[in-house]
């Protein structure tokens, strides 16, 4: 009889009996139903709304003086308050923030590819490579991390790009260290074996097993590191060795207010917060990234 | 224990090799040259060739590294490009003023964090989870604070509105008062995050111990929980405890170039900065060298530390 054929289940009928889920759906639900990454989402969305949408809002130019009121408290007009030109702080702190998150970001991503690359040529080809590489990976971390970036800083000279290039040379090593360590785990796995019997070539393992089976840490690694730039580059600027004024960085704004703390608290305090928020965001990011990409760990 | 160290000294020495090299001649990748950029636009053709006779500067590079080597070596710095100061006589100065804060704050901190991360723990195992939420996420909220947004926010309630500490003033060896006034809130600031650092270390070596066999045998025999908890527990979360400052010092020379800065101490990153500030390329070397081998040998030193501290590493 035609009419009682059988026919095979639509894929609809077995998930609802077998709940089959793909592996970006499982990693999308993991980072939207950890709360530390719902945290960093609360303060970045909002921040990043306000930057992109800060030459829409009835502000003052982040350079635009304005001597008729000069360091003025916060009030409705400035939210922030104002410095000795009449500038308006909070409109300034966006501009910083802006500044901060492109250093954040270029530093985490230099660091993570010339860290991958440096990492895995060290940890995969071990021999001179590795010890050649890795003596100059000691040298650079003989050095506490601020004064490397200090004294970079003191042979490119000041500004954004010489500021993201010290902030990312220092933190480089402890990328390689970091990765050479997860490739030499790597490396004798069973599956790296079976690879090498079907003849892969050396590219091959590197490109399709290596780096892909070390990117998570490397990524939540990449976080920190964006967090821990954005504080040294505050840190650089606060110290004069930064982005010079009058471009406004969260650090010089800092360092600006410093000498008016008593007549005028609020043009230093309230970059500050602002920064440590963003690096309490950066510091969940990483702490959710960790507990979503790893996948041996259960909520 | 004797190799171990030994092999370890070797790498100090390769080390230190390499941070000269890297020093010296990233110092020689400077746009111009050092005498130029300390002229500025002061001097031109002939003046300035004189001067860079004068530095040296027209010597073969090798012969420049070996000239500054051996001052290394017999610590003759050499004198500052700006001011024609022996640069060893600024170290002298500044450095031992640097080594107060940094040791002074490592005790504090110590001092503070080491029984707060060890309740944290103790709270944690017995599940009182309030208090042990409340240590951790407070460590690590004055963790990511920016050392100098902290000590700016010092100053102001501390100096300017209290008047607890004067925020300037001069501080002389003779005068032991003048020097506690000066450098308490700097060392108040920078232990704040090595407190926070070290307590959260502690809170999970001591945690990790809190459930081995030797401490439910302590237990077992009545001891009370507080001996229990600093005797046998502590005592066995020391090691990564040990690390943990050790590696945490490169954070705190860090820390005191800003703390330093904001307030205006004249120690070696105040010189450091200002050295940077008036292009003094002699001065800005040799501090960069003297950070780096203190950082080197305190690792050292913690790495040594460690093994003499744990008894089942075998050598």
């Amino acid at each position: 009889m035609s009419n009682t054929a059988i026919t095979p289940p639509e894929r609809a009928d077995i998930t609802r009996f077998f709940p089959v889920k793909t592996v970006m759906a499982l990693r999308r639900n993991r980072f939207l139903s950890n709360s530390k990454m719902i945290g960093a989402l609360l303060i970045l969305a909002p921040l990043g709304l306000l930057i992109l949408c800060a030459p829409l809002l009835p502000l003052q130019a982040p350079l635009q003086t304005n001597l008729m009121a000069m360091m003025q408290p916060p009030s409705l007009e400035h939210p922030f308050g104002t410095d000795r030109m009449g500038r308006d702080i909070f409109s300034r702190t966006l501009e910083g923030v802006k500044i901060s998150l492109q250093v954040g970001l270029s530093v985490a991503a230099l660091a993570l590819v010339v860290g991958m690359l440096l990492g895995t040529l060290a940890g995969f080809f071990g021999g001179l490579i590795d010890r050649a590489i890795m003596v100059i990976v000691d040298i650079f971390m003989a050095f506490p991390s601020l004064l490397l970036a200090i004294g970079l800083i003191a042979v490119m000279g000041t500004g954004l790009v010489p500021v993201v290039m010290a902030i990312a040379i220092a933190d480089i090593p402890r990328f390689i260290r970091l990765q050479r360590s997860l490739v030499l785990g790597l490396r004798t796995r069973a599956y790296i074996d079976a690879a090498r019997t079907v003849h892969a070539s050396q590219f091959w393992l590197m490109s399709r097993h290596i780096v892909p089976n070390s990117l998570a840490p490397m990524l939540v690694a990449a976080s920190i590191s964006a967090a821990n730039a954005i504080l040294v580059e505050a840190s650089l600027s606060f110290l004069g060795l930064g982005i010079m004024p009058p471009a406004p960085s969260l650090g010089n704004l800092i360092r600006e207010g410093q000498l008016y703390m008593e007549q005028a608290w609020w043009i230093s305090t309230l970059p500050g917060v602002v920064i440590l928020l963003i690096a309490i965001s950066f510091h969940f990011l990483s702490d959710g990234m960790r507990q979503a990409l790893d996948p041996r760990s259960r909520k | 224990m004797l190799a171990y160290s030994l092999k370890k000294l070797l790498q100090l020495v390769v080390t230190t090799i390499g941070v000269v090299m890297l020093v010296f001649f990233a110092m020689r990748l400077i746009p111009g040259d050092a005498a130029a950029a300390m002229a500025g636009d002061t001097l031109s053709g002939a003046a300035l060739e004189r001067l860079r006779d004068q530095m040296g500067l027209n010597d073969p590079l090798l012969v420049q590294f070996w000239n500054f080597v051996r001052g290394l070596l017999v610590l003759d710095f050499g004198r500052t490009l700006t001011t024609n100061l022996p640069v060893s006589d600024l170290i002298r100065s500044a450095a031992p003023i640097t080594l107060l804060i940094a040791i002074a704050t490592i005790i504090l901190a110590i001092a503070i964090a080491i029984p707060l991360g060890t309740v944290a723990a103790f709270m944690a195992h017995k599940g009182h989870k309030t208090l042990d939420n409340l240590i951790t996420g407070l460590a690590m909220i004055i963790d990511l604070m920016p050392s100098f947004w902290t000590a700016l926010v010092f100053l102001l309630i501390f100096s300017l509105t209290l008047g607890w500490f004067p925020a300037s003033g001069p501080i002389s060896w003779d005068d032991p008062y003048s020097i506690v006034m000066r450098l308490a809130l700097p060392i108040l600031v920078l232990s704040l995050s090595q407190v926070a650092i070290l307590a959260r270390m502690t809170r999970t070596a001591v945690l990790e111990v809190l459930s081995e066999d030797y401490v439910r045998t302590a237990r077992a025999m009545g001891w009370s929980e507080l001996r229990v908890l600093f005797r046998h527990a502590l005592k066995n979360a020391a090691l990564p405890i040990v690390t943990v400052v050790g590696l945490s010092f490169g954070n705190l020379l860090n820390g005191t170039i800003i703390v330093e800065a904001i307030f205006t101490i004249p120690g070696v990153g105040t010189v450091l900065i200002n050295g940077i500030n008036s292009r003094d390329y002699q001065l800005v070397q040799v501090l960069m060298i003297f950070y780096a081998l203190l950082f080197v040998f305190i690792n050292f030193a913690t790495d040594i530390l460690y093994r003499a501290l744990d008894p089942r590493v075998k050598f």
